[in-house]
This record gives C-alpha cells, sequence and structure tokens, in this order.
C-alpha cells in the first residue's frame, strides 16, 4: 500500500508543479497554406503578410472595416502639390531587440525596399518613392516621383511594415526573413518549414496590457477536411479559411463560433474584348444576363456570398453601387441574336484557380451559358499555366483567354489598386491583370486624374464616372462578392478577418 | 459412386458422338466457376448499360440541373441523389460507365496489340530485337503502374485521350513478356518445324501458326488487366489529369465529392461503389477466364 500512495504524492505534486504550464495561453491558428516568406516587403500572399503582423506593425493600417488608422504614425500632412508627405511617429517604441524606432528607422526600411537591388516582390507598390528624409527623430519627410493620392493607402497595405535596421544591419536583406524583428506584441520563436511557425508574448510592447496571450503557433493545415477536424478536436483554437462545403458542420458544434464577414474579394469573369465575339458589347452583355448569380452563391458558396453590385467591392473606398447587374434570359437570347449568334457559340472557360470552390463556380457558369446556346470548355489553370498562358502572355493579339473566372482583392482598401491593375490599358497582360484587354480612353483618363488630385471630392467624381463607364462597357460580367468564413473555439476572442482576408488579432484573448 | 461411373460413362458417350472443340471446353470449364459466370454476367450487363446510356438515363448527365435540390440524398425521382451542383447522380453514373469502360478497353486494347506483335518479334527473332524490346520493357517494368502513367500525363497534358494513351503504354510491356515467352516455347515444337520444312515464310508461321498459340494467355490477362485500367484512368481523373469537368468520369466524380463528403456522403458513395463492383466483376471474371483456359489447370 505504502508505496502506491508514494507515487500518488509524486503524481499530485506534478500535478501542482504542470498547474502553471497550463494556465498559459497558448494558441493555435490553423491556415490553409504554407508561409512564403516572414518578410511581408517580399510577399504576394495575403497569408504570410497575415502572420506577419505577429511580430510587425505599419506606421497605418486598416481597421475592421477597412478604415485606414494611423499605427506607429501619429498622422501625416501632404503638400498641395501631392508630392511631400510629412508624417509624424509615436513617441517611445522599441524594437524586440531594443532598437528604438524613429524617423531614421522609417528611412531605412523605405530605402530598402525602393532600391531595385534587393529585389523584394511588393517593389511595386512602393517605386513611386523618389527619396525619404528624416527631418528629426519623429518626423519623416516622403518625397515621390509623381503625385500619387492613394500613398498613405499603400502605406496601410500589410507589406508595409517596420522592421529593425539592427537586425537588417546584421542579417542583410535576404536573410532577415529568417529572424524578423519588428515592434509587434510578439516576438518570433522559430520557424520550422512547413509545419508551423511560433511567436511569444513580447513584455516590452508599446500599447501596454497587450497582447493578451502568451504564444501563438501558426499551423498550415493544408487539407481542408483535415484543418476542420483540428478545429473539431480543439487542437486548433481558429481557422482560416473554412470551406464553405463544412460551414453547417463546423455551425453544428456547440464550442466553435463560425463567423461570416465581408470581403473586398470581387469574384468576375472577364470577357477578351479583342476577340470575337467578345468585341460585341451585346454579347458581353448577354453572358452577365445569362447568369444567375443568386443561384450562384448558392451553389459554389453555400450561400456565403452575395451578388456583386459594381466594378468595385463596397468595402472599397470610392466604390460605387451599379447593380447587382440581373439575371435575365429572355433578354440575353435576345441580345445574342441582335449580334448575330441566334444559336449561341462555342468557346473556351478558363477557371484561374483549381480548388473545389472554383471548379463549382466554372461547372455552375457552363451550365448557366449552356441555357442561352453557349457552349464552353472547361479548363481549370493551375498557378503556373495561369502564369503562362494568362498573366505573362506577351502579345495582346494571340492572347488564347477568353471566359476567364477570377477573383481581386484590392489589399489598400482604395479604387485605384482595384482598377487601375485591372481595368486600365496599360495594364494588358504581361504588365498587370487586365484579362479583359479592355480600353476605355475616358477611363483611363479618370483613374490618371484621381491619382493626381488629393482633393477627396474631385477623386469620388472621377472614380464614380469610370465606374459607370465600366458598368456600361461590361468587359466582365461581375459575379459575388463573396463572404469569408473563419471559425473560432468560443474560449478565444479578439481574432477575426478583415475583408481583404488578412487577420487582425491585437485584441486576442483566451478565456 | 454409382453416379460419377454413370457420369464418365455419359461423358464418354457425349465425347464419341460429338469432337470436342476448344471453344466447348471452355465453356465447360467456365460454367462450372459460379463466381467468375456472376461476373461475367455483370460485366455484360455493364456493357449493355454503356452502351445503351443515352437513352435510359432519366436526365441528361451534364445539362441538367435543380438548385432546389443540391447535395439532396437518394429518393424515387433522384436514384442515387443529387450532387452539390443539382445534377443527378444516377445519370451520371450510367455514363460513366460508358467513358470508363471505354477507357479500360481502349487502353488495354491498344497495349495488347502493341505489346503483342512486340512480344512475337522478339520471341520468334531472338538476338538483338529480343534484346532491345526485352529491356525497353525492363526499364517501364521498373516505374510502379501508376506512377508510371502519372508521368506519361504529366509529359502528354491532362485529357482523357491521353490518360488513355499513358494506361496503354503501360500496359504493353507486360504483353510483350507474356507473348514473347509463349513464343519461344512454341517456336521449337514440331508443328512450327513441320511448317517451316514445308517452306513456309517468317510471317505465315508467326501469325497462322504462333500467335494462335498465344491467344488464349493474352486474353486472359487482357480481362485482368481492363481492371487495372479502369482503376488508373479513373485515379488519374481523380487527382484532376484525367476527364475535366463536367465530364461524369466516376474518378472525377469521386474527386469532385471529396469536398461535400460531410455534408453529402451519398455523393462519393456511388461513384467509388461503382469503380469497385466494376473492378470487382472484371478481376473476377479474368481469374475464371485463366482457370477456364489454362490446359495446366484441370480440375477433377
Amino acid at each position: 500500500m505504502k508505496p502506491l500512495v508514494r507515487l500518488l504524492a509524486v503524481a499530485l505534486a506534478s500535478l501542482a508543479v504542470a498547474a502553471p504550464a497550463l494556465a498559459s495561453k497558448d494558441v493555435v491558428f490553423a491556415v490553409a497554406s504554407t508561409f512564403t516568406t516572414t518578410d511581408p516587403y517580399d510577399a504576394n500572399d495575403t497569408l504570410s503578410q497575415a502572420m506577419a503582423k505577429s511580430f510587425y506593425e505599419g506606421l497605418f493600417g486598416f481597421d475592421r472595416n477597412m478604415k485606414l488608422i494611423p499605427v506607429l504614425a501619429e498622422g501625416y500632412t501632404a503638400s498641395p502639390d501631392g508630392l511631400v508627405y510629412t508624417i509624424k511617429l509615436r513617441h517611445g517604441v522599441k524594437f524586440q531587440d531594443g532598437t528604438d524606432f524613429n524617423a531614421e528607422a522609417v528611412k531605412v526600411n523605405f530605402d530598402r525596399v525602393t532600391n531595385p537591388d534587393n529585389k523584394l516582390k511588393r517593389y511595386g507598390l512602393y517605386k513611386i518613392i523618389a527619396k525619404t528624409e528624416a527631418v528629426d527623430d519623429f518626423t519623416v519627410r516622403v518625397t515621390l516621383k509623381e503625385p500619387f493620392s492613394a500613398f498613405i493607402n499603400d502605406l496601410a497595405h500589410p507589406s508595409g511594415v517596420m522592421i529593425s535596421p539592427a537586425a537588417l544591419a546584421k542579417w542583410g536583406s535576404k536573410d532577415i526573413a529568417f529572424h524578423p524583428v519588428g515592434t509587434g506584441p510578439f516576438k518570433f520563436v522559430e520557424w520550422r518549414q512547413p509545419d508551423y511557425l511560433k511567436v511569444e508574448k513580447w513584455d516590452g510592447y508599446w500599447k501596454k496590457g497587450y497582447p493578451k496571450v502568451d504564444s501563438i503557433t501558426w499551423k498550415p493545415v493544408v487539407d481542408n477536411n483535415s484543418r476542420a477536424a483540428l478545429m473539431q478536436t480543439g487542437e486548433a483554437q481558429f481557422t482560416f479559411p473554412v470551406p464553405y462545403e463544412l460551414a453547417q458542420v463546423l455551425k453544428a458544434k456547440p464550442d466553435l463560433e463560425l463567423v461570416a464577414a465581408p470581403s473586398i474579394v470581387l469574384r468576375y469573369l472577364s470577357m477578351n474584348t479583342l476577340q470575337k465575339p467578345f468585341d460585341d458589347v451585346r454579347v458581353r452583355e448577354a453572358i452577365a444576363y445569362a447568369i444567375n448569380k443568386e443561384a450562384l452563391a448558392k451553389v459554389a458558396f453555400s450561400g456565403y456570398a452575395v451578388p456583386a453590385d459594381g466594378v468595385v467591392p463596397d468595402a472599397v473606398e470610392y466604390s460605387v453601387k451599379l447593380g447587382p447587374w440581373p439575371y435575365d434570359v429572355a433578354k440575353a437570347k435576345k441580345l445574342l441574336t441582335e449580334a448575330g449568334y441566334p444559336n449561341g457559340f462555342e468557346t473556351e472557360l478558363w477557371s484561374a484557380y483549381n480548388y473545389s470552390t472554383a471548379q463549382k463556380v466554372a461547372q455552375f457558369l457552363q451550365q448557366q451559358l449552356q441555357q442561352v446556346g453557349i457552349r464552353t470548355r472547361i479548363t481549370m489553370l493551375e498557378a503556373g499555366q495561369r502564369v503562362q498562358k494568362v498573366e505573362s502572355w506577351p502579345d495582346p493579339k494571340t492572347a488564347p483567354v477568353r471566359l476567364y473566372y477570377v477573383g481581386w482583392s484590392s489589399s489598400t482598401g482604395e479604387a485605384d489598386w482595384a482598377l487601375r491593375p485591372l481595368l486600365a490599358s496599360e495594364s494588358w497582360p504581361p504588365v498587370l491583370f487586365n484579362t479583359a484587354y479592355y480600353r476605355n480612353d475616358q477611363v483611363d483618363a479618370d483613374i490618371k486624374g484621381a491619382l493626381a488630385t488629393t482633393d477627396k471630392v474631385e477623386k469620388a467624381k472621377l472614380y464614380r464616372d469610370a465606374q459607370e463607364r465600366i458598368w456600361k462597357d461590361a468587359p466582365w460580367a461581375p459575379l459575388v462578392t463573396e463572404e469569408l468564413l473563419s471559425a473560432h473555439n468560443r474560449r478565444l476572442t479578439g481574432v477575426y478577418v478583415m475583408p481583404d482576408a488578412s487577420f487582425n488579432f491585437t485584441d486576442i484573448d483566451l478565456r | 459412386m454409382g453416379s460419377s461411373i454413370l457420369r464418365s460413362a455419359t461423358d464418354d458417350a457425349a465425347s464419341g458422338e460429338r469432337v470436342r472443340t476448344p471453344w466447348s471446353e471452355f465453356s465447360r470449364k467456365f460454367r462450372r466457376q459460379k463466381v467468375a459466370v456472376a461476373a461475367g454476367v455483370f460485366v455484360v450487363l455493364l456493357v449493355v448499360v454503356a452502351v445503351a446510356a443515352p437513352w435510359i438515363v432519366p436526365y441528361n448527365a451534364e445539362t441538367y440541373f435543380d438548385y432546389d435540390a443540391l447535395n439532396a440524398p437518394p429518393s424515387l425521382a433522384h436514384l442515387f441523389g443529387v450532387d452539390s451542383l443539382g445534377r443527378d447522380i444516377f445519370s451520371r453514373i450510367l455514363m460513366g460507365a460508358r467513358i470508363s469502360l471505354a477507357a479500360g478497353f481502349i487502353s488495354v486494347a491498344a497495349g495488347a496489340v502493341i505489346g503483342t506483335l512486340l512480344g512475337l518479334v522478339a520471341g520468334y527473332y531472338e538476338g538483338w530485337a529480343d534484346r532491345i524490346v526485352m529491356r525497353i520493357c525492363d526499364v517501364l517494368f521498373a516505374f510502379p503502374g501508376i506512377l508510371l502513367a502519372i508521368g506519361i500525363v504529366a509529359i502528354l497534358g491532362g485529357g482523357m485521350a491521353n490518360v488513355i494513351a499513358a494506361v496503354a503504354i503501360f500496359s504493353v510491356p507486360t504483353f510483350a513478356r507474356l507473348v514473347r515467352g509463349n513464343t519461344l516455347g512454341l517456336k521449337h515444337l514440331t508443328f512450327v518445324e513441320a511448317a517451316r520444312s514445308l517452306g513456309a515464310s517468317d510471317r505465315t508461321i508467326v501469325l497462322r501458326h504462333i500467335l494462335p498459340g498465344t491467344i488464349s494467355a493474352v486474353v486472359v490477362y487482357f480481362s485482368l488487366r481492363i481492371g487495372t485500367s479502369i482503376i488508373t484512368a479513373a485515379s488519374l481523373s481523380f487527382l484532376g489529369m484525367g476527364a475535366q469537368p463536367p465530364t461524369p468520369e466516376w474518378g472525377a466524380m469521386l474527386d469532385a465529392a471529396r469536398s461535400d463528403m460531410l455534408v453529402a456522403p451519398h455523393e462519393a458513395i456511388f461513384p467509388a461503389l461503382a469503380i469497385f463492383l466494376t473492378v470487382l466483376a472484371f478481376n473476377l471474371l479474368g481469374d475464371g477466364l485463366r482457370d477456364a483456359l489454362d490446359p495446366k489447370i484441370e480440375r477433377v
């Protein structure tokens, strides 16, 4: 009997020792893909940038409604000619390695990204900067090459973060990706590719009382069903994205909360306006009429999407509500007949993605277009094919793309990045993503004019004109704005998905 | 005891009156195997369904849809239920039988023809022809079948036609080796030597005298191979390399069902069942044929 009692005592004692460890607040995030880098300036994917918010912060940011807010900056003024921006910085902020955050640090970061030799993927977003000067410790003056009224939105983009200049000097521009040091609430611990990336609470964070949890482990789990399983077993406390098919399943679990957040991800069907029969606006309109957007939301997105009511999603600044485009098969047939295609025609339908939701969308579009006599051959492009056959096709005249299902999230939260890369004639592939090869000189002029002015009223007027013209020319059949589905354990609070599919977790807490 | 004597007596009597042709011998042996006969009946039924599918499906497999019945479970209106795009799964399975059987037959037939010719040449002439053919076969054998097929599809590009080509290519070496072995054995037999001494050309000897002797082995292997080919073609479609949407190919249907599996399991069960039963039937049929055609297996 005695050894047993002793054993029991030891067990109890060890339990007591283990108790504080159990009480530590460790959170696991299950995400859908692996991280490409920890350096936001060198990332093209929203997820890597969202993860990097663990240890990095920018001068500006967005709140959950995509409204611009100052973070490491306190405010800014722009010169009347729109060329010089003077930014005031927050006092008393330190980097995690003890370096002070000041104007010099901002200069180091901007000089790094604007130097083409560093070959950073986000160079394009910042190349507009001509020079950065430290006026005093907490004032930075940025001079642009030409007026660019969306500049502060560029700084709020999740790539625009402040990296410790000391760490940059120590590790160099490439290796900093493996040793990130920022001003954020968490310190980098380790990145074991492709299994997980771990960060832990940093005590010196400038916002007192934050963060409220001890660590976050970012776990990429590619398979949808496995990711949902991690949530059901409680191994992960937060997951994004929840595939639309699994929404019902997770919703039924009492300890989980499913959240549908509005997004700025617009899904559309672009039509190659240089090629017959899509050079005829009546054909393009007919296609837009032929698609039942409500049914699409139901079939492919389990109802978690709303018909697009413009060419720029609602949450983006300067967006104009113009639709949704009505569903009218009779009208579509009439337009096709007028255009000389009473029996429809055959064409290619490509999807920019090959995951299950996109497969459903493509087949749904095929079913719908068939009703007005348009027979389509579906090809689901993989990332490599998409770049080769669409995004970097050298000659617009021979581009093989016809109907192209794709989506766009304009992460600067402002109309310029929603219109210029997709619909300006300067953005035909291979430059940017105007896959409709759309050209309207007045739209081009509006977009250019809006960039050159800092007058908000004037800007709004120009962007309204551009959007109305695009809607009328119908280079796209606008489809839906999808909702972003995430799930979290009911014990977890303060984590939400932003409209651009990035995350905000400054208020994260675990009860 | 008595009955066995009686039977052997009638057998003798029958053989006395009628010549036992190879065909009657085969059908006698084959009919004894109940499982194989059942599998054969299933295969015949499947072929009939596949041929008649366009006329007997209740709904169009690709263009019919009902968005109000998404993911609906099996019912009288939809025997196998409705998939996530509102299509009738029963109709799609029937049309899918056409695709899977065609893929299985065509690919194995192509592989068998090419393999048999190569095997005859290699076995009959030996020497360098034999060495080249057999070394190529060895190389192809070194890859696991599905991996080889994936490799070929990766080179040729996706699509059902290329999947058939890939499966045909990976069937070639087995047939070549099989026929070569038989040819080596047959060509030293007296009837071949007799033909040669009568002045028959190589062509006549190979095609008229040796080829018929290898046919039974080829037929057996053919039927066994169809099962493998159907499953390989379905696997490639499952991996997204074969049939493209909205083609109702079983493997592709299974792949599409994966994302909805937790909500609507019937979408995965029926295509999976179709693949399973078809492949099983072909394998059982192949086993039965082997037992019936192999002169070394004599059941008393």
